[in-house]
């Protein structure tokens, strides 16, 4: 089975990406409001978790503060958009995500392991209260937006931004790029020795990793008439994409799409009424799949018989 | 200049930093038991704290009971939550996960999965609202510094118990077996110590550690489901200051954030605390990223 460069399942995957996307595009022309702000969620966390795989899952490097490029992206949007309109405001809110993203994963991705976890954490919550003193000592306290795009507008656009990011998952984590990210998770000194550049190619995929959220939280902000500093940072938001890696699975593209989907279908059953129990699920999900499952719902079906396929094929004499 | 030096020398400054730094000694040490004898980052501290402080708010408001009688209260529930945790998780994780690395990933997320579950619990049972109660706050003078007597009373029982955890590594073979363990885990093993039961009960004293911080916490602060966190956070900087693993740096540590602490917020404005705080937590771990450690660890 050659699963490298075969032109055949570019052509599938190009072919599912136009279907999902003219299939998607299609969705808030025929739902009513409700129903879009569903697929908004589904779209929002599906591009977000999509970005943090790119770091997080190739690398190993867990980023339990990527709600920073998040925050800061709604932050620009919303500074500039009056000025330069949504696709002058987002390209710039990304381009700020990476320009942050460039100094942060420089230092922070020196450090390993758990303190990287921590560290991540540390530096998005920096952010949020540095951002919340900048807008105390200019005495703003909460901006308005009014007459923003339409639910239907950033509905589209967040369905760009998902199929973007599972389009740009997919690829990397198919090119020698990826291969060497995946290399500095299996064994960053051995990677190092035999002349893998990894700290490049960490700060790379870290800075991409910083894009799309950045735009995400761009278009969130602007679905919401209040933008409100805490909630633009809030750690929920790295939390969340953390339990739908490790539900879904952050090996390969599907685990986000499925993650995504278990979550947003939890939080639509549970959230208006048992906000607290919703919260309490998803911790529960977070210990039973980091004890009992951790390759995700992804790593059941599919990776067990492609195992015992390779292995067959090298027994075979 | 010379209001500068004021603010250096007030006694009313230094009695604050003396409290803080006692409470901060006494949420790191529990930590740092847990982290030195089994690698396990407990990033759920504060929420322990948290439901430390709420036991005894309730225990006052409903009962009447004052918070040293409810103190021990919460140390025992709070054992018996560390014990069960053990035998129904940790014990597990520890066993089965090979790689230290991996361990400590790991128990970051199954704590932080717990922190939310607890954060959570207690807001759906307690609501959100802001919880404190009086109790012993009349104002002492001592000398040019006035000071509640609660707050002495948490600085008392904080040192007192610090000392005693101190006393009991030094002098008793349950102690010294756990520095041993925190040493030289596999020598620990190898020379007889029961490693399964000296965990679950270094888990056990963490968390009663926690509850009895948080309980001293609860009587001059308020508490809500999300108060504990911010001490996580705080207890973190602490014994990274101190040194992972290293019972007695963590003491210094705390010290030193709440000398940051109090005279930074003094010399700038409230506001500014968490930046402060944050900003520590991020020079500290790219200034001594793990590297520090690696030559203390003995794996």
């Amino acid at each position: 089975m050659s699963r490298h460069h075969a032109p055949a399942r570019y052509i599938l995957a190009v072919g599912l990406l136009a279907v999902a996307g003219g299939l998607g595009a299609l969705w808030p022309l025929v739902v009513s409001d409700y129903w879009i702000g569903i697929g908004i969620e589904l779209l929002k966390w599906i591009a977000l978790t999509q970005s943090w795989v790119l770091i997080s899952g190739l690398t190993g490097y867990i980023s339990l503060g990527h709600v920073a490029f998040y925050g800061l992206g709604g932050y620009v949007t919303v500074l500039l958009w009056p000025i330069l309109g949504v696709w002058g405001a987002l390209p710039v809110a990304a381009l700020a995500a990476a320009a942050a993203a460039l100094p942060i994963g420089w230092q922070c991705l020196r450090v390993k392991g758990p303190y990287f976890v921590i560290l991540t954490f540390g530096v998005a919550e920096f952010l949020k209260f540095a951002v919340i003193a900048i807008e105390d000592a200019i005495g703003s306290f909460g901006r308005l937006l009014m007459g923003g795009p339409s639910l239907a507008h950033l509905f589209h656009i967040l369905l760009g931004l998902a199929l973007v990011s599972c389009a740009l998952t997919w690829l990397i984590g198919r090119s020698r790029f990826g291969a060497g990210l995946v290399a500095v998770r299996e064994d960053e000194t051995a990677a190092e020795t035999i002349g893998v550049p990894t700290s490049r190619l960490k700060l790379i995929a870290y800075v991409l990793s910083a894009l799309i959220p950045a735009m995400v939280g761009g278009v969130m902000a602007l679905r919401t008439p209040f933008f409100d500093v805490s909630q633009a940072f809030n750690p929920v938001v790295s939390f969340t994409i953390v339990t739908i890696a490790i539900i879904g699975g952050a090996g390969g593209v599907w685990g986000p799409i499925l993650g995504s989907l278990f979550l947003v279908t939890l939080h639509t059953a549970l959230w208006s009424t048992l906000e607290q129990l919703y919260m309490m699920i998803l911790g529960a999900l977070l210990i039973g799949f980091v004890m009992f499952l951790p390759g995700g719902l992804t790593g059941i079906p599919l990776r067990a018989p492609r195992r015992t396929a390779s292995t067959t094929a090298a027994e075979a004499p | 200049m010379s209001e500068t030096l004021d603010t250096l020398l007030s006694g009313q400054l230094l009695v604050s930093m003396l409290v803080l730094g006692s409470v901060y000694g006494l949420v790191a040490l529990g930590l740092n038991l847990i982290y030195g004898s089994m690698r396990l980052l407990n990033i759920a501290h504060g929420e322990i704290m948290m439901l430390g402080a709420y036991v005894g708010f309730w225990a006052f408001t409903l009962a009447a009971i004052p918070p040293y009688l409810a103190m021990v209260v919460s140390m025992v529930l709070a054992a018996g939550l560390g014990a069960l945790l053990y035998v129904s998780m940790l014990g597990r994780v520890i066993s089965r996960t090979t790689s230290l690395a991996r361990l400590e990933a790991n128990s970051l997320l199954i704590f932080f999965g717990l922190s939310v579950i607890l954060q959570n619990l207690a807001s759906l049972a307690f609501t959100s609202d802001d919880r404190s109660y009086p109790w012993f706050d009349q104002i002492l003078q001592l000398g040019p510094v006035s000071i509640s007597a609660d707050r002495l009373m948490v600085m008392g029982v904080a040192l007192g118990a610090t000392l005693a955890v101190i006393a009991f590594f030094r002098f008793t073979l349950a102690g010294l077996a756990i520095r041993a363990l925190i040493q030289q885990r596999d020598a620990a093993q190898l020379v007889g110590i029961n490693v399964r039961r000296l965990n679950m009960m270094v888990t056990a004293l963490g968390f009663a550690l926690a509850a009895l911080a948080g309980t001293l916490i609860g009587m001059v602060e308020q508490v809500s489901p999300f108060s504990g966190f911010p001490y996580t956070i705080a207890a973190f900087v602490v014994i990274i200051l101190g040194g992972l693993g290293h019972l007695y740096g963590g003491l210094i540590g705390a010290l030193a954030l709440a000398a940051i602490e109090t005279y930074g917020v003094a010399f700038t404005s409230a506001s500014l605390r968490s930046l402060l705080v944050y900003g520590v937590f991020i020079a500290i771990l790219l200034i001594r990223p793990q590297g520090l450690f690696g030559a203390r660890r003995v794996a």
